[in-house]
């Protein structure tokens, strides 16, 4: 239980540990959850000075069971639909009262992609000074994983469940980084929990940009994606690895950057690992079909991000999480 | 419950603190130090992994303590040892070995040229006393390893000077003098008293030592030559592989002969096979009847001798015969004009014991002038008889007891166990500890080694491929004297390599772990713990998901079950 | 000062005086030009403050919670679909105990479509939490405006100002516009307790379990019966700043001894006193317009009805199936009264339908002939309706 008496108290060394605390420990997501990893990183990167406001979903409620809340930075969470309108409200409030406290709005893929679009098109297109997160666990998981806009093209969710008749969903990924992008925003991105200091770079440079800014970042969900929770970063960085989640940054609506993947996997590699994609591996004629579209997908990115790396570089697919030797360094 | 609804149920920030999430846990992340596969393998007990992090750390001195601790001739041995802690490298299945031999030899002169003193603390003037016989590698490992354990140390050593085999046999080329003299003159000087030139038999008793001291090491060496002889006969002149070598290293001097062959496969085969060729003996053959190295392939017969050296051998133009056997000396008279050879191996049979056989029908002619057997030695019985009781070796345990005879310890070539400095220098190292535990009745510790960390444990994501450094090598055209063949590692280069180093199953502080847990649950703390890490479990909040565990770079972290 | 003012106009002047820092605005038909004439404002530099033109009213009302969320005092305004749009969002605002006011330009709800005045999507969102304020005339709109600040700061519960669209909105009168001292004299600067702010981050919008959220609507509930107080003595704070008197629950005509009660909410109040002159034989009549209609303020009706044999509750909504939704309401409150009257309860004006002067005589004859009918659409033509299924 952890009740022991030997077991040791660790609140003093909790507080000052040498990064800002945005997400406390206690929340109640899955075990190996990405979203909350997600979400940790991103809070820790924004620092302090920033109000957020949450879309309805897993994150907001694993973390606020009243009288419970993990989070150590000033949080709202109104409606499903509502975030990127909230956060546009708060980012006039501040504006009105002259105060430099920025502003993020966070979601998930529903809300992002599907039911808060219209309110996320509004607020990127009157250029609020605000970065919209969306923690891309690729369906509705809060729910209890039925399909959205994001979940990938024969993926199975409750809603979009392989039989007889269907090989999971039917649709494709909708392509939300680009029509972001399509609103001319200074700046749209999309990041992977398997690249932390991806995330962390490219939070600090949406919020060092004056104008309404995108990061989209890859969280698996170790339940709804069908794997086990000590999976989640390789799941995550072969997603990466094999062109069917690029790492792309988008300026004014053009490419501006990207993560080379320095060996292309094969989709098959990332795709085994997920129960979500265990119909495709059976000997069906259409299942065969089906890796296949994906592979074509995975190379269709490659090809249009031009993300084949010529050479070794150290923000490639395999550079960006190298390691280093801490030592005695303490932050 | 008495708690009291906040206006529109709004929350005070880290309040999840409460809800203790340790509870949903079916297993724990735990921090498990295993070994590194360089630690495993290496003859002399060396943690290279703790070592090459301390280097990595730009704490240099404290890593040639660390080796120390272990082996008190690092410059000897990182220019000398098989290294076979670089063919168990992990970072072997990713890229290249870490070239954890040079940088060893560059610790071990930087000790020299830096004058770092041998960690030991004095020992109390009344403190039991070890007699220590030989002071080649071995012998010097023990008295060292007794010195810090708190023992007084006679060594004993017949020669004038210590080193042993180091000395006496090991060409300049591959072992420099001043090199040589320097780590031993420092390594006695940390409390050691040196007795040389007492030869046991002539000036002193085992049965003296015996009565005199609290235990006695023996590592006198192998200084018998093994009788070789080809069908009774050899030549008039037979030469002894090692005694050539040794009188070579020793005056410099070699017979001139145009060409000659030498029987055997160690490095004394090797060693004077090259030292042949430096002096202008213009075919020198080595015909061994087992085989030659081959990267990569597991042999059950391959030649002793380090496969550097042999490749080395082979490029000064060394000519090697695997898988054969003299079975005839063509002699002229006396004088040996050839050597008939023929395809030989050695088989296994269902006994397990091992059968040389010679395949009738392979027979082939060698013309040398001379035929030198480097086929190895026995202990010279001077003063042991009794304990030899007519075996080649001295019969020793792992720890170095010697069974029958409390009191007594052995190691080293004198045990017939293995022929490497490295291995001498870990008998020593066992025995003293051995003989530190009896004389305070303590029980030897019950573990077995643990396995060491594998590749597919480690998780090589995090790495990035770097190029192996290369110790500069002298061109064959330059290899005729004393100098060096294999040159030192610059500082640079030396960091360079031990930061390729994996750090298998050891905390690199490289934050993954603290990085990526979900639930907050990976506390970093100022001061490394007691295990060697920088973080902490929150075993409160820790759901037990294990990403830290599958994401630890160096196989550092377990998930046992939730006891 | 007086003006000659198009209610929307004054609506938007009166606005801009009570110095909101954040207004959300889209457009819907009748609320449109109080959004322009406060766009015009902004841009004539004469209202300092962030204009926000969403992209749909669930956005506006969702804007202008975050915007009070982070402490600043916010204004909105919208109609019928707009008002059904950010019905979720009404919920949520009055839940989350967030301050704000907003003109409800009250208008049909579609479908079928309708652009035109009744009050059914106020009163659709009746349960959403707010305190409901109905406004019987421009000038009325314009005091109530800026009491409802008052109230909603001092009360932390959001306020919905009802104006009948077009009937109020778009018709020219002389109004008496406060001037910006006497504004600031009534409302403080806003200081929101619990907005969002770093120096000490709270977590707004949590989940409640079983175990709690009881006590969360019953605090709600508490705090909207409470505000009655508070609604009452912003009117009398307001009377003392301007002179004018207010009514802040029930406005009574006149408390004679009339023996029948006609109760509206709304504009139609001003016809009905306009009919009361025109028409004088019939029994003499209290009339009386519900001000305040969330909270309920039983206690006031049933005194504002002591001594009425018959009550009117004339309405400009329904409930399809049930009836009167005002007028079932006050029904229940005066259940509890000693002698209460009889209650004839008529929707009347849906859509817009012109209410002329001669429902008050068409009134007197509906209680005259005393049908026992609970419910009834006094201005429906049956020659127009459909074959019944």
């Amino acid at each position: 239980m952890g009740d022991s008496p030997d077991q040791m108290n660790y609140r003093h060394l909790r507080h000052a540990q040498p990064r800002f605390s945005g997400l406390e420990s206690g929340h109640r997501a899955c075990q190996g959850c990405g979203e909350a990893l997600g979400a940790r990183l991103v809070t820790e990167a924004a620092g302090p000075d920033v109000v957020y406001a949450n879309a309805t979903g897993c994150l907001e409620v694993f973390t606020t069971a009243w009288p419970d809340s993990s989070w150590r930075v000033p949080w709202i969470h109104s409606l499903f639909e509502n975030a990127p309108a909230v956060a546009a409200g708060m980012e006039a409030a501040l504006k009105a009262r002259g105060k430099a406290t920025r502003v993020i709005s966070m979601g998930g893929d529903g809300s992002t992609f599907d039911i808060g679009f219209q309110a996320l098109s509004g607020m990127l297109e009157r250029g609020h000074n605000v970065l919209h997160v969306c923690f891309d666990n690729e369906a509705y998981m809060n729910t209890g994983v039925q399909r959205s806009s994001s979940t990938p093209h024969a993926a199975a969710t409750t809603t979009s469940p392989s039989g007889k008749e269907r090989m999971g969903k039917r649709h494709l990924k909708k392509d939300i980084v680009s029509i972001v992008a399509a609103h001319h925003i200074p700046y749209a991105a999309t990041s992977s929990v398997a690249y932390p200091s991806d995330i962390r770079k490219k939070v600090r440079r949406a919020l060092a940009i004056d104008g309404p800014t995108f990061l989209h970042i890859h969280t698996p969900c170790p339940l709804g994606w069908g794997h086990d929770g000590a999976l989640s970063i390789e799941v995550a960085r072969l997603a990466v690895q094999t062109g069917l989640f690029p790492i792309i940054e988008l300026e004014r609506g053009r490419l501006a950057g990207s993560m080379p993947i320095r060996t292309v996997r094969p989709v098959t590699d990332y795709l085994q690992l997920q129960t979500r994609f265990r119909h495709l591996f059976a000997d069906d004629d259409r299942a065969r079909e089906e890796l296949e579209h994906l592979q074509a997908l995975a190379d269709h990115n490659i090809e249009i991000y031009n993300l084949r790396g010529t050479q070794a570089d150290s923000r490639d697919s395999e550079g960006a999480d190298t390691v280093r030797r801490g030592g005695m360094r303490w932050a | 419950m008495g708690l009291k609804l906040t206006r529109g149920a709004f929350a005070h920030p880290g309040t999840s603190l409460r809800y203790h999430t340790g509870s949903w846990r079916m297993e724990r992340p735990v921090h498990v130090h295993r070994p590194a596969p360089c630690h495993s393998v290496c003859p002399a007990g060396e943690d290279a992994q703790a070592w090459l992090g301390l280097v990595a750390e730009e704490r240099y001195r404290e890593a040639w303590e660390t080796i120390v601790a272990a082996n008190p001739l690092p410059a000897v041995t990182g220019r000398v040892c098989h290294h076979p802690c670089e063919q168990a490298c992990n970072r072997g299945h990713y890229d290249e070995p870490i070239a954890i031999h040079h940088v060893e030899r560059w610790l071990g002169d930087q000790a020299i040229a830096s004058g770092w003193d041998y960690p030991a603390a004095a020992v109390a003037h009344d403190a039991p006393a070890v007699a220590v016989i030989g002071g080649g590698p071995a012998g010097c490992s023990a008295a060292w390893q007794l010195t810090c354990l708190g023992y007084r140390v006679d060594l004993f050593e017949a020669l004038p000077v210590a080193g042993g085999l180091l000395r006496s046999a090991l060409p300049p080329y591959r072992l420099p003098r001043d090199i040589l003299d320097a780590e031993l003159e420092r390594l006695l000087a940390s409390g050691i008293a040196f007795r040389p030139a007492q030869r046991l038999g002539r000036d002193f008793s085992l049965d003296e030592l015996k009565t005199e001291y609290a235990a006695v090491f023996m590592a006198p060496g192998t200084q018998r030559s093994r009788d070789w002889d080809v069908d009774g006969a050899t030549p008039h002149d037979l030469h002894i592989g090692l005694d050539l070598l040794k009188r070579w290293v020793d005056i410099g001097s070699i017979p001139s002969w145009s060409s000659a062959a030498i029987i055997g496969g160690g490095n004394t085969a090797i060693d004077l096979a090259r030292v042949l060729r430096h002096c202008g003996v213009e075919t020198v053959h080595v015909v061994t009847h087992q085989s030659l190295p081959h990267a990569g392939v597991e042999q059950p017969d391959t030649m002793p001798a380090i496969a550097r050296e042999i490749e080395q051998a082979m490029e000064e133009g060394v000519i090697f015969h695997e898988h054969r056997g003299v079975q005839r000396l063509v002699l002229r008279g006396e004088q040996v004009t050839g050597l008939e050879l023929v395809h030989r191996k050695q088989l296994r049979e269902t006994d397990n014991t091992l059968r040389h056989v010679s395949f009738e029908g392979t027979e082939s002619l060698l013309h040398v002038d001379q035929v030198i057997p480097a086929i190895g030695q026995t202990v010279d019985p001077a003063g042991l008889a009794s304990l030899l009781d007519q075996r080649d070796y001295l019969l020793a345990s792992e720890h170095g007891r010697i069974s029958g005879h409390p009191g007594l310890y052995a190691g080293g070539d004198a045990c017939g166990r293995h022929g490497s400095v490295s291995a001498a220098i870990g008998d020593g190292r066992r025995a003293a500890l051995a003989i530190a535990r009896d004389l305070q009745r303590q029980a030897d510790p019950d573990s077995r080694p643990a396995d060491p960390v594998t590749p597919a444990q480690l998780n090589m994501n995090y790495f990035e491929p770097r190029p192996r450094q290369h110790a500069p090598v002298l061109p064959v055209a330059e290899r005729s004297g004393e100098a060096e063949v294999i040159g030192g590692l610059t500082p640079q280069q030396a960091a360079q390599e031990s930061q390729r180093c994996l750090s298998c199953g050891n905390c690199l502080a490289c934050d993954n772990c603290w990085t990526l847990c979900p639930d907050v649950a990976v506390l970093k703390t100022r001061r490394p713990a007691e295990d060697g890490s920088h973080y902490v479990f929150d075993y409160d909040f820790c759901k037990g998901c294990g990403l830290c565990a599958r994401e630890c770079p160096t196989a550092y972290i377990m998930m046992e079950a939730e006891p | 000062m007086q003006y000659a003012l198009e209610g929307s106009q004054a609506l938007a002047r009166t606005v801009a005086l009570c110095r909101p820092q954040v207004i959300a605005a889209y457009p819907i038909t009748p609320q449109t030009h109080i959004v322009e004439n406060l766009s015009k404002l902004v841009a004539d530099g004469v209202l300092d403050c962030e204009l926000v033109s969403v992209e749909s009213e669930f956005s506006a009302a969702s804007v202008v919670l975050g915007a009070v969320a982070a402490g600043a005092r916010a204004y909105t305004a919208s109609s019928s679909q707009g008002i059904l749009l950010m019905c979720e969002v009404l919920f949520n605002i009055a839940g989350l105990r967030l301050p704000m006011v907003m003109t409800c330009a009250n208008r049909a709800v579609s479908g079928p479509l309708s652009i035109w005045n009744d009050q059914q999507d106020s009163m659709a969102v009746r349960d959403a939490g707010w305190i409901q304020l109905y406004c019987t005339s421009n000038q009325d709109a314009v005091d109530t405006t800026i009491q409802a600040y008052h109230i909603s700061e001092q009360t932390e519960l959001p306020v919905m100002v009802c104006v009948d669209g077009f009937t109020l909105t778009h018709t020219l009168e002389v109004l008496d516009i406060p001037d910006q001292q006497q504004v600031d004299r009534y409302l403080p600067p806003f200081n929101f307790e619990r907005r969002l702010d770093p120096a000490s981050p709270i977590s707004i919008g949590t989940l409640v379990a079983p175990d709690y959220f009881t006590e969360a609507r019953g605090d709600h509930h508490r705090a909207m019966n409470n505000a009655q107080q508070a609604i009452v003595a912003a009117a009398a704070g307001w009377e003392d700043v301007c002179g004018r008197r207010q009514n802040p629950l029930i406005c009574i005509h006149d408390m004679t001894d009339a023996r029948i009660g006609i109760l509206t909410l709304g504009s139609i109040a001003g016809t009905l006193a306009d009919a009361r002159d025109r028409y004088q034989n019939v029994p003499a009549t209290r009339l009386m317009a519900l001000r305040t209609f969330r909270p309920f303020p039983a206690e006031a009706i049933r005194q504002a009805c002591a001594g009425l044999t018959d009550l009117v509750v004339l309405e400009r909504a329904l409930s399809p199936g049930s009836g009167g939704i005002v007028g079932t309401e006050i029904r229940a409150a005066l259940s509890e009264m000693q002698n209460a009257p009889r209650v004839h309860n008529f929707s009347v004006g849906l859509g817009g339908r012109d209410v002329p002067l001669d429902i008050y005589p068409r009134i007197h004859e509906a209680v005259r002939a005393g049908s026992g009918i609970p419910f009834d659409i006094i201005d429906l033509e049956p020659d127009k309706l459909p074959a019944a299924v």
